[in-house]
């Protein structure tokens, strides 16, 4: 149980909330992904300039987020995948769910590094 | 006038603590549970290794996306296949999934059809347009300058 602006909220609340947020997050940039690819077919000007908006650090910095959404997604995802079919694993779910969170934030440490590098000063 | 009583709100009790139990009754529900977990760890690969190649591999080796690299990418089946195989299951998995929050907070029936049925029509024409743009584009024929230019 952790205190959140007041109200007592699981870890296993938090954990079905992220899953909810980061997949409709994913589904929207999914949507957009499919508008910006489609210019593909009126040739390189028009798909040069359509990629181009998404060269700068705010959209940069969206895509890191998208990124962690997804690896978010998918170790939360394996993790109840995992407690479908294996309901002994239940008992490990606090540990389990500490761990999708810890994963998640030390793989985006080398990921969001690599990933902003470009619009960095020491680049 | 006669009444038709509902069946009762089903309780269920979730042993994973984690996501939807799965439905006791076999039919479309059961299905999409299933869909859901399967195309879910065939994502896991897909969707993550796409990621890698476009954000981590293309910024490690110092290239760029543009309309060179995708004609590049797509004269090859190989990821031509493996991006189709990508958008069909990430575009089902995402959709399934929003249909499931959509019916969780919209509580009126009809409501609810409404909205699920005007979003299901507009994610397919989304999806054809996403498959037809990899059936389709052709890397030989691709229009040396746009209508824009």
């Amino acid at each position: 149980m952790i205190n959140l602006f007041g109200y007592r909220v699981s870890w296993a609340q938090l954990a079905w909330f992220g899953h909810r947020a980061s997949g409709l997050g994913v589904l929207f940039y999914l949507f957009l992904h499919i508008v910006e690819t489609s210019t593909v077919l009126f040739g390189p000007d028009v798909y040069d300039a359509a990629v181009g908006i998404f060269k700068n650090l705010p959209a940069r910095l969206g895509e890191v987020l998208l990124m962690a959404a997804l690896v978010y997604h998918a170790l939360n995802g394996m993790r109840v995948i995992a407690m479908d079919f294996w309901p002994g694993l239940t008992r490990w779910y606090r540990p389990l769910t500490y761990g999708v969170v810890a994963a998640t934030i030390i793989a985006m440490i080398p990921l969001g590094l690599i990933m902003v590098r470009p619009f960095m000063p020491w680049a | 006038m006669t009444t038709v009583a509902r069946p009762p709100r089903t309780i269920y009790t979730n042993p994973s603590r984690a996501a939807r139990p799965r439905p006791e009754a076999s039919g479309r529900e059961r299905f999409w549970w299933y869909f859901m977990r399967l195309s879910g760890l065939a994502l896991v690969i897909l969707a993550l290794g796409h990621m890698f190649v476009m954000h981590i591999l293309v910024e490690i080796t110092g290239g760029e996306i543009d309309f060179a690299f995708v004609q590049s990418r797509w004269g090859t089946p190989f990821w031509r296949i493996y991006d189709l195989v990508l958008l069909l299951l990430a575009f089902i998995h995402g959709v399934n999934g929003a249909r499931v929050v959509i019916g969780d907070y919209v509580t009126n029936r009809t409501g609810r059809s409404l909205i699920i049925g005007i979003f299901l029509a507009i994610a397919a024409i989304w999806l054809v347009l996403g498959m037809a743009v990899i059936a389709f584009f052709d890397p030989n024929t691709a229009p040396p300058t746009g209508p824009f230019s």
